[in-house]
């Protein structure tokens, strides 16, 4: 990550543009000049020759559209006006192709054989033989997918649109348009769409012009909170300190790491975890927002089994607010279930969430080189940060275990870890039939953990390794009595 | 019962943020916690009136950052569900 700024003629892929935009409006937020927002689709989409669209007057709908999501405003036009606030993520219908996909398809792999194995098994009769191969009649295909198995020459594919296959929900479906519309009663807000579609129709709702309004009325105390998952983001060469010490030259007032709350959360949630295990049951994590929602929403029998504790970064909200009253909290994640999170249930002691992708805007906007900055001291255990990462809430988890009981006891916890939606999914409905004897659950729905989130800037295989825990750590338990996190109340109410 | 207070950008400097603190501390003196539930929203599409979006059981209430008390006293309270 550098400070040059990139012209918009440069402008080439969905994550430039709407990283341009993000930082436009900082800009104007910055200078206090929001009401020119107007003039950036002028700005990105200059001229009258079209550079990804069919014409410059959708390119700069879309980016009308980006601006307003970027302003805490949801992608409405008079189409599509019926959109719901309480959703984080929306599809921008002017952005979305409609992508005219046929599931089952023959390609070009079709030798045109004489056995016909797809026509024989079609239980339709959609297939029929023509001199250039197999033709599927799409009026009469189901979508079995018999055809593509029983191919030898694997010459039947089966092409299902991004961001349905993406999503692990199946809240997507298409209108009569084909323009992609997100249900909001099937949605976690996990982002999976929004890094799934290769047109970035899919976005989410932006809190940055709030935040940056806190950080100029100088009568507040505005804190941030960063996501343990933050470590690597900028580079190999740019340090956690560095990073906490861009991110106060922003105008904050304080910066507080997640893990700090992590290790708490890590320290009560054993104990939580060995109160369970004496009644047999098994314990769920509570920090994947997504994965909570996923509980709430699909599995409500298991809602008694998910921790009462808050997310790491509520439990360093409630460690500040102890401090400072009126104090005002920004969280910053690779998340966008955390927006969610907070609107529905954390507004009174989190001001906003910014994803990292935000965090570069501002960056970006005020010029601030993360280069320059000093090395800022870290408080967190090296167990707290492994949150970010799958399987480093269960290895916290088994640590505190281990302080508290000893080795035994923790090396005969039965863990079951879920990467990603789609194990989350399947060990939630072993549990609710019983099927599943583990005494603790790690749920997370982004595939390898916060660091895969859907607004990283790195790679996880390029961050993974900082997030191995080290055995030179001073204890969870001495991490969470420095800090007497342990003297607040931080379960749910 | 759940208020729903737009955070878009319009309503936040309208004063959204003052709204849900005053209601937040209105909530917990008077012991609410467990009947109301205080959220934030997303633009609901009413910017061009006066006051910061406020929805309340799917009713939409215009709240200027002054007039909380009031507001809390004349819609929230009477909507709370009488004890049985």
């Amino acid at each position: 990550m550098d400070n040059t700024d990139i012209l918009a003629t440069e402008i080439d892929d969905i994550d430039t543009i709407k990283s341009e935009v993000l930082k436009k409006i900082s800009e104007l937020a910055f200078d206090n000049r929001l009401d020119e927002a107007d003039t950036i689709a002028f700005e990105l989409i200059p001229g009258v020759r079209p550079r990804f669209r069919c014409c410059v007057y959708r390119e700069r709908e879309i980016i009308r559209q980006r601006v307003r999501m970027a302003m805490g405003k949801l992608p409405t036009d008079s189409h599509y006006k019926d959109l719901d606030p309480s959703l984080m993520v929306h599809v921008i219908s002017s952005a979305c192709e409609g992508c005219p996909i046929a599931r089952y398809t023959v390609t070009d792999n079709c030798q045109n054989c004489l056995t016909h194995k797809c026509i024989k098994v079609c239980p339709f009769g959609a297939i029929s033989r023509t001199p250039r191969g197999s033709v599927i009649d799409k009026t009469l295909c189901r979508n079995c997918g018999k055809c593509a198995e029983a191919c030898p020459y694997s010459a039947i594919v089966d092409i299902i649109r991004p961001c349905v296959k993406v999503c692990p929900v199946d809240a997507i479906n298409m209108d009569k348009n084909d323009i992609a519309v997100i249900d909001k009663d099937k949605c976690i807000n996990c982002g999976a769409c929004v890094t799934g579609c290769p047109f970035g129709a899919i976005s989410d709702v932006s809190m940055i012009t709030n935040v940056i309004n806190l950080l100029l009325d100088h009568t507040k105390k505005v804190y941030a909170v960063v996501a343990p998952s933050i470590q690597g983001q900028f580079g190999k060469d740019i340090s956690l300190g560095m990073i906490k010490g861009a991110i106060l030259n922003l105008g904050f007032d304080g910066i507080y790491e997640a893990a700090e709350g992590a290790d708490s959360v890590a320290y009560m949630e054993a104990k939580e975890l060995l109160e369970f295990k004496k009644e047999g049951k098994p314990l769920l994590s509570s920090c994947c927002p997504s994965f909570f929602t996923l509980v709430e929403n699909y599995f409500p029998e298991l809602k008694d089994n998910v921790s009462t504790l808050v997310p790491p970064m509520a439990a360093s909200a409630i460690y500040i607010k102890n401090m400072d009253p009126d104090a005002e909290i920004v969280f910053i994640g690779p998340c966008i279930s955390k927006k969610a999170d907070v609107l529905s249930n954390y507004i009174n002691i989190i001001s906003a969430v910014l994803t990292f992708e935000e965090l570069v805007a501002m960056l970006r906007a005020k010029r601030i080189n993360i280069r320059n900055q000093a090395d800022m001291s870290s408080d967190s255990s090296s167990y707290g940060k492994g949150f970010a990462r799958s399987g480093g809430v269960a290895q916290a988890i088994r640590k505190v275990v281990s302080e508290l009981e000893g080795d035994e006891a923790s090396s005969s916890l039965e863990i079951q870890i879920c990467d990603g939606s789609k194990e989350c999914i399947n060990a939630l409905k072993l549990l609710k039939h019983n099927r599943l004897r583990v005494d603790f659950v790690e749920g997370m729905c982004c595939t390898g953990g916060c660091i895969a989130g859907p607004s990283v800037l790195q790679d996880a295989s390029h961050t993974k390794k900082l997030f191995k825990p080290s055995d030179e750590d001073t204890s969870i338990e001495s991490a969470v009595l420095k800090l007497r996190i342990n003297e607040l109340d931080i379960h749910r109410t | 019962m759940e208020i729903r207070v737009c955070i878009g950008s319009s309503c936040y400097l309208k004063g959204s943020r003052e709204v849900i603190n005053e209601l937040n501390q209105l909530i917990k003196e008077n012991s609410l916690n467990s009947m109301v539930s205080l959220k934030g929203s997303f633009c609901m599409g009413k910017c061009s009136v006066d006051g910061v979006t406020v929805s309340c059981d799917d009713k939409f209430y215009f709240v200027e950052p002054d007039d909380v008390d009031d507001f809390f006293e004349k819609v929230i309270v009477p909507s709370i569900p009488r004890a049985i």
